[in-house]
């Protein structure tokens, strides 16, 4: 055995330490960090990097990205300020900020950047996605609607137009599953707990009913709620939507020629431009429309949306002149918000970038808002038990549609289940 | 020798002052111990300190709502109990981990035993059925994910091109298809070590004692039952309880197939856990599930151990 005194064991251990604190990990790095789910998608990574490279150039501070799934962020969020490892800044989903905003090192951006200013570069309405509790806790980055998009050229297959009503909608789909081979008509999300309530939301909304009112009331065991989960499940029982589709399927379908309609935001032109292997030229086929309505006149519904930046109190935000500040200073002005914005096929967020020629002059933009009209909050998003709301939705609905529960069994569960988890918030 | 002592003396003398005390054994035992302190770093940091917070956890209230823990006794506990979702999960659980652990011991027998004949080819056929145990678990399972793909899998091309079914069907969309699917795929990569298991076994099989049985007149099934199994009755006591903890803890190939679905078809102990935690971020009630989960591994765990010790 060799010969070791504790003191060369504890020189052992003093160099291994040493050794350690030398690697790279253990180097100081970027000054600060952003966590971002646009930098781990493929077809948006080179527009985060070129942000990122941009602002380096003109401020000398280099943002560290962490690239996490768009289903991963909430997740890593809470593992993140559980280790008191939160990163500098975090891109979210505007559904989402009411869950992180009982996170005690979120930063009060009405403090750090100045309400007026952030007051003087946007509509209260697009600030409003950033606020919970009267304060701004994240600066909205994009901002658009989550509506419905059809595939021009599946449609054209089809012999369908655009239809305006649910049975005409109903109709266009009978008409692609039996033209149009292995298809998808509607290519809904059946699968990811996270984006199921979106797609059902507009079907309730459309059908005239409501989920959770402003006041915390569950209203979904209505007329209106059965109705609308009825018309899912008869959709799913036609084959007219498909299981085991979460939204990165259907917008493959969608881009690929294989689904003739999906709800998305829009970015669903980026998506289509990417997994179509079409570049600009999947534009053609990129159609937004106003979503089916029950009957002729009544007001297609879309669902407010936006991506937002907030900010984790730590080294870096430490001041209004701190880096922290600088970068989500930056994100506001034109060159990001009329740049990376409409690059990712969304609207600015600020009202001096809505105004630049590039989104005036983009037809697309136009197409979009004419088709989606006034957006609506999300109505599961808005609640601290947001995520707990969105597991409750989704199991039901999938219930129905796979039909192990009546539409109105699955809807008469989710209104307890949902009135238990409000209760239990308290 | 460092120490020495005099002949007729009652204590030992040092003979110098620089000697180590207690001689060079306890030198030895000494640095023997401080060579254990990164394993018991280790161990303290991974393994015992996360189930002591865990522990603690379990009975607080510690959810997006309550960053700061609230202490509230067995509040958790009783929820569990309250929950039929949760119940339902034992249930499955146990559905998951009995058919996955018989459907591998038996499939593992059965190869094992084709594997100990004699034949051409037999040696590469042994190291071809190890594949699956190499494969990362997260592979096999998108692998089986594309067999059962409702749009694009193999099963379904395979069985609307003999015209068995008329349209392609959503196998991981059914309450027994996705059981199935997920049952399947850990029996599929379960099967090697097993196999091995229960192949060392039969290499210790007297040859002499199935010759004479054969001599006198028995067929194979009364061979199986009058002596292979009781010659394998140590190595299947430990393959199935070997089985059993692993199945209680499986979490990866299920959650990549299914995620627990559909609804909760396939929502096991372990895929409840994680929902609970980071679907629903409710960590005081995913960490006193993940206690009761503990608690069902814990007899399969310690007979385990007792039948390890006294084997030794």
């Amino acid at each position: 055995m060799v010969d070791l005194t504790r003191r060369d064991f504890g020189g052992l251990m003093a160099a291994g330490a040493a050794a350690l604190a030398a690697t790279p990990a253990f180097a100081q790095g970027s000054n600060i960090s952003f966590m971002s789910f646009s930098f781990a998608e493929d077809p948006n990574k080179p527009l985060v990097q070129k942000v990122l490279d941009d602002f380096k150039a003109q401020s000398g501070i280099s943002v560290e990205a962490v690239g996490s799934a768009w289903g991963d962020v909430q997740k890593n969020l809470l593992l993140r300020q559980r280790s008191k490892t939160l990163p500098t800044t975090a891109q979210l989903s505007e559904r989402w900020l009411p869950a992180l905003a009982t996170l005690p090192e979120i930063v009060d951006l009405d403090q750090a950047i100045g309400r007026a200013k952030l007051e003087a570069a946007m509509d209260p309405a697009v600030l409003a996605m950033g606020q919970v509790g009267g304060k701004t806790l994240a600066i909205p980055l994009i901002t658009g609607s989550i509506g419905m998009i059809a595939n021009k050229e599946v449609l054209d297959k089809a012999g369908v137009g655009v239809p305006k009503t649910l049975a005409e909608f109903r109709a266009a789909l009978v008409a692609i599953r039996d033209k149009v081979p292995n298809s998808v008509p509607f290519a809904a999300v059946t699968k990811n707990p996270s984006a199921i309530p979106l797609d059902f939301m507009i079907m309730v909304w459309t059908h005239g009913g409501r989920i959770i009112d402003e006041s915390g009331k569950v209203l979904i065991n209505s007329d209106a709620g059965r109705a609308a989960m009825a018309f899912m499940a008869g959709l799913m029982k036609d084959r007219l939507i498909a299981p085991e589709l979460d939204r990165p399927d259907s917008r493959r379908l969608f881009a690929q020629g294989a689904s003739g309609f999906y709800i998305d935001a829009p970015q669903a032109r980026t998506f289509a431009r990417s997994f179509s292997g079409k570049g600009e030229a999947a534009d053609a086929f990129v159609l937004p429309i106003p979503t089916p309505v029950l009957k002729a006149g009544d007001t297609p519904r879309s669902i407010q949306w936006g991506h937002l930046v907030c900010a984790f109190k730590g080294p870096g935000m430490e001041g209004p002149d701190s880096a922290g500040v600088k970068w989500l200073n930056y994100l506001l002005s034109d060159a990001v918000q009329g740049g990376f914005a409409p690059a990712l096929s969304a609207l600015p967020v600020t009202k001096s970038a809505q105004k630049l020629p590039v989104v005036q002059n983009d037809p697309f933009f136009k197409a979009w808002a004419q088709a989606t009209g006034v957006p609506l909050t999300n109505e599961i998003g808005i609640w601290s038990n947001g995520p707990e709301l969105s597991s409750i939705l989704s199991e039901e609905v999938q219930a129905a549609l796979l039909g192990q529960k009546t539409s109105d069994a699955a809807v008469a569960s989710m209104q307890s289940r949902m009135e238990a988890s409000m209760a239990k918030r308290g | 020798m460092t120490m020495t002592s005099v002949e007729g003396s009652a204590a030992p003398m040092r003979v110098s002052a620089h000697a180590r005390k207690g001689g060079l054994k306890a030198h030895e035992r000494r640095v023997g111990r401080l060579f254990l302190l990164p394993a018991l770093a280790a161990f303290t940091l991974v393994i015992l300190f996360p189930f002591l917070r865990a522990l603690a956890v379990a009975f607080t209230r510690s959810d997006l709502q309550t960053p700061e823990p609230i202490f509230v006794g067995l509040a958790n506990f009783r929820a569990i109990l309250a929950t039929p979702e949760i119940i339902g999960a034992f249930v499955t659980t146990a559905v998951y981990v009995g058919l996955a652990t018989a459907g591998t011991v038996v499939l593992g027998l059965g190869w094992a035993l084709i594997l100990n004949q004699s034949f051409r080819g037999r040696a590469v056929l042994r190291a071809v059925t190890l594949i699956p145990w190499v494969l990362p678990s997260t592979v096999t399972a998108f692998v089986w994910g594309w067999i059962f793909n409702s749009r694009f899998g193999v099963l379904n091309a395979a069985l609307v091109g003999v015209g068995a079914i008329p349209y392609p069907t959503a196998w991981l969309s059914t309450t027994g298809g996705a059981m199935t699917a997920v049952v399947i795929t850990k029996i599929w990569f379960s099967i090697p070590l097993f196999m091995s298991f229960f192949l060392a076994g039969l290499q210790s099989l007297d040859r002499e004692q199935i010759d004479a049985a054969r001599v006198d007149g028995a067929g194979n099934f009364a061979l199986l039952r009058d002596h292979i199994l009781p010659h394998l009755r140590p190595v299947l006591l430990v393959v199935i309880v070997l089985g059993v903890i692993g199945n209680l803890q499986h979490f990866d190939t299920i959650f990549a197939l299914t995620g627990g679905g559909p609804v909760r078809a396939t929502s096991v102990l372990s895929i409840e856990v994680y929902r609970r935690a980071f679907d629903q971020w409710d960590l005081g009630m995913a960490s006193a599930l993940g206690l009761l989960w503990v608690a069902t591994i814990m007899p399969a765990a310690y007979f385990y151990l007792r039948h390890l010790l006294k084997g030794a």
